[in-house]
C-alpha cells in the first residue's frame, strides 16, 4: 500500500509535495506500469464474471400464455358445501393473515401467524395441511429466533406469509420479518420447503430497498407465469405506501422487480392474469377515495398502469383475488354496511367475467359492528374453491363453495 | 438478477460493520488526539473480533437488525479512513468534493424513488442484467483509468474495490445501487457538501460613534 518516505535526514515528508499530482500512483509502491497491468487484470476478471452471467442468463422470448377461458354469457355460481375453523395451536390466542397453497393433488398448505398478540415475542407462523378433506394439526414453520438465527442478523417481530407452490413441487414461503420499528420496517424472507412443507431452510432477504432494505412486505398469494415462474406481489409502506411486485423464474431465483403504477396511498396488490400477457391488481385504498384501487399491466406484469377506483367500497382492508381454471374470477372483499359499521365486519365473495365489473357472489360471513373477517385467501382445488379468513383475529376460518357456470340471461 | 448466497452476505456484513465501526471511533478518537499506530490496529482487531462472534454476541447480529450491511464504497471509504490514521496522513479528505456530490444527487434520486415520491424504478434498474453490470463495469474503468493516471488514487481505488465486490461476488444485495451508496454513506456526502458552502463572512459590528456633546436639555 502506501509508503512513508523518508529523505536523506530521516525526515518524513509526503511525496504529493516534491511531485504534486503527478506521482500518487507510486505510493502503491509500484510503477505505472505495474498499476495499468493490475487494473487490466482485475478489470478483465469483472468482465469475465459478468459475461459468464450473461451466457447462463441469455434470454429467451416469453412463452405465450396458455389461452383464457371467456365466459360469454356464462356466470360463476358458487354454492356453500363447509364451513369449519382450522384448530389452532393451544394457549395461542390472536391469529390472523392466513394464506393458502395449492399443492398437486387435492391437497392445501394454509399458513398464518399467532401467538400472544400481534408483533409478540411468541409469534410464529404456523402450517397446517389439507388432506383428504380434514385439516391437519398446526405446526410451527419460524420463529423470530429461528430466523434471525438463519439470517446472521435479529428480527424483532414475524407477520404475514404468503406461500407458492413451483412446477417441481418444493414450497416457497415467504415471511414479512421486521427490523427496527414497527411493520414499516420490515423486510421480506424467502423461505423453501423441499417436502412439501414439512421443513423449511431460509434462502434469503429479498432485496427490495435501497433503505436499509426496510418497509418491504407481503400479503397476498404469487401468482404463476407462463414459463413455470411467479408473480409475487408486495408492498412498501413507510409514509407513502405503494404495491410493487417480484417476479420468480422457475427455480424460484428473482428475476426483476417492478412497481405498480404510481399510486402512493395503495397497497396489498391481489393480482389476477387476464388474458393474454393482460394482469390486473387489485389494491386495499389507504387513501381518501376508501375505494378498490386498480392497475392494469399489458406485458406479464414488467409495466403497470392505474386505472380509476373500482366502485366497490374498500375501508383500507385486504383482498384476495383468483381467476378460476374454467374462467371468470373471484374477489375475497370486506363490504362496507354502512359509516357507522367496522370495516371488516362483513367478507363477501364477489364474482367477474373480466375482472373489471364484479357481481356480488356469496356472503361469507356477515357480523355485528365490532366482529372482524379480514385478510381472506383463496385457492381453487378441482371444481371446489377453498376460502381462509381471520376469525376475530382469534382463529383462522375455512370456507369451501362448490364452483359452477351458469348461463345469464342478457 | 443474481444475487448472493446468505453466507457470503453474513461474512461480509460482519467484515464490514467491524472496519465502519473502528473508522467511527478511530475518527472519534482523532478529535482530541492522532491514534497511534498500535491504537488503530488495536481497534481494528477488537472489532474484528466482536464481530465474530456467535449469534446474538457479535454486534453485527444487532447492527443487522436495523441497517442490514454497509455498501461497499462505503467500507472502502472507512478503510480509506483507517489508512489515513495508520499512515497518519491527513492532508487527503476521506471523501471528496465531486464524489461527495455525485453520491449525495445519486442518492437523492435513489431514496426519492425508494420511498415513493417519484416512480422511476431506480432502485430495481440496480438489478438491470444488463443496464446495472455495464454501468458498473464502466465506472470500474473509469477508476482504472484514474488510478493509472494517478488521479485522486486512493478514491478511484475505492470505487474500484466497490464496482468489483458488484462484478465478482454480487455483494452486497445484488443490487448496483447497494454497492455504491447507503444511507449513512448518503449522510456523510451531504455533510461534506454542506460544510463546504461558503459561510458569509461576518461583520464586525461598528457601533455608531456617540456624540460626546452634553445632551441637550429641554
Amino acid at each position: 500500500m502506501w509508503c512513508r518516505c523518508h529523505n536523506s535526514a530521516g525526515v518524513t515528508r509526503d511525496p504529493q509535495q516534491d511531485n504534486p499530482g503527478g506521482n500518487e500512483v507510486r505510493r502503491f509502491g509500484r510503477s505505472r506500469g505495474t498499476t495499468f497491468a493490475l487494473c487490466g487484470v482485475l478489470l478483465m476478471a469483472a468482465i469475465g464474471a459478468e459475461a459468464s452471467r450473461w451466457g447462463r442468463e441469455t434470454a429467451s422470448a416469453p412463452p405465450t400464455p396458455p389461452a383464457v377461458r371467456t365466459l360469454g354469457q356464462e356466470q360463476v355460481v358458487l354454492t356453500p358445501r363447509s364451513a369449519s375453523r382450522i384448530e389452532m395451536p393451544r394457549g395461542v390466542p390472536a391469529a390472523h393473515a392466513s394464506a393458502l397453497a395449492a399443492l398437486p393433488g387435492d391437497d392445501l398448505l394454509a399458513f398464518w401467524w399467532a401467538g400472544e398478540r400481534e408483533s409478540g415475542a411468541d409469534v410464529k407462523v404456523y402450517v397446517a395441511r389439507w388432506d383428504d378433506g380434514r385439516w391437519s394439526a398446526p405446526r410451527p414453520v419460524v420463529d423470530r429466533d429461528t430466523l434471525g438465527d438463519a439470517l446472521g442478523f435479529a428480527v424483532r417481530r414475524i407477520g404475514n406469509p404468503s406461500a407458492w407452490v413451483a412446477p417441481d413441487g418444493r414450497v416457497h414461503l415467504y415471511v414479512v420479518a421486521t427490523g427496527l420499528g414497527g411493520w414499516a420496517a420490515s423486510r421480506i424472507v424467502h423461505l423453501v420447503s423441499a417436502d412439501e412443507g414439512r421443513s423449511f431452510g431460509v434462502q434469503r432477504v429479498l432485496p427490495m430497498s435501497p433503505l436499509f432494505n426496510t418497509s418491504a412486505l407481503v400479503r397476498t398469494s404469487p401468482v404463476g407465469a407462463a414459463d413455470g415462474g411467479w408473480l409475487l406481489p408486495a408492498y412498501f409502506e413507510l409514509g407513502n405506501k405503494y404495491p410493487m411486485l417480484v417476479s420468480f423464474d422457475e427455480d424460484g431465483d428473482p428475476r426483476w422487480i417492478t412497481r405498480i403504477g404510481s399510486l402512493t396511498t395503495a397497497l396489498q396488490p391481489a393480482l389476477v392474469a387476464v388474458s393474454g400477457r393482460e394482469m390486473r391488481a387489485l389494491m386495499r385504498d389507504h387513501g381518501d377515495d376508501r375505494r378498490l384501487q386498480q392497475a392494469v399491466s399489458r406485458d406479464g406484469g414488467e409495466h403497470w398502469e392505474d386505472l380509476p377506483a373500482s366502485g366497490l367500497a374498500n375501508h383500507d382492508s385486504s383482498v384476495a383475488a383468483l381467476r378460476l381454471r374454467d374462467g371468470g374470477f373471484v374477489m375475497l372483499h370486506n363490504e362496507q354496511v354502512d359509516t357507522a359499521a367496522s370495516p371488516r365486519q362483513w367478507l363477501r365473495l364477489s364474482v367477474s367475467g373480466d375482472a373489471a365489473s364484479w357481481a356480488p357472489g356469496v356472503d361469507v360471513l356477515k357480523g355485528l359492528p365490532g366482529d372482524e373477517f379480514s385478510y381472506p385467501s383463496v385457492q381453487q382445488v378441482g371444481r371446489e374453491l377453498h376460502v381462509t379468513y381471520t376469525f376475530q383475529r382469534q382463529a383462522i376460518a375455512h370456507h369451501v363453495y362448490d364452483i359452477s357456470y351458469a348461463r345469464t340471461e342478457r | 438478477m443474481n444475487l448472493p448466497h446468505l453466507l457470503w452476505q453474513n461474512v461480509y456484513g460482519r467484515l464490514g460493520w467491524a472496519v465502519v465501526l473502528a473508522a467511527v471511533v478511530l475518527a472519534v478518537m482523532a478529535l482530541r488526539q492522532p491514534p497511534s499506530r498500535r491504537t488503530v490496529l488495536a481497534t481494528l482487531g477488537t472489532f474484528a473480533v466482536l464481530m465474530s462472534l456467535p449469534g446474538p454476541w457479535s454486534p453485527a447480529h444487532w447492527i443487522g437488525l436495523a441497517f442490514q450491511r454497509p455498501s461497499a464504497l462505503g467500507i472502502a471509504l472507512c478503510v480509506l479512513s483507517i489508512e489515513a490514521r495508520w499512515s497518519g496522513r491527513t492532508d487527503r479528505p476521506t471523501m471528496p468534493a465531486a464524489l461527495a456530490g455525485a453520491i449525495a444527487f445519486a442518492g437523492g434520486l435513489l431514496y426519492l424513488d425508494a420511498s415513493g415520491w417519484i416512480a422511476r424504478g431506480v432502485y430495481p434498474s440496480g438489478f438491470g442484467p444488463v443496464g446495472a453490470p455495464v454501468a458498473g463495469l464502466l465506472i470500474g474503468v473509469a477508476a482504472a483509468a484514474a488510478l493509472v493516471m494517478g488521479r485522486g488514487t486512493a478514491h478511484a481505488l475505492a470505487l474500484l474495490a466497490a464496482v468489483l465486490a458488484f462484478a465478482l461476488c454480487r455483494l452486497p444485495t445484488g443490487n448496483l445501487w447497494d454497492a455504491l451508496i447507503d444511507p449513512f454513506l448518503w449522510v456523510w456526502a451531504v455533510v461534506v457538501l454542506a460544510r463546504r458552502v461558503p459561510r458569509p463572512r461576518r461583520r464586525r459590528r461598528h457601533l455608531p460613534v456617540t456624540s460626546a456633546g452634553p445632551a441637550t436639555v429641554l
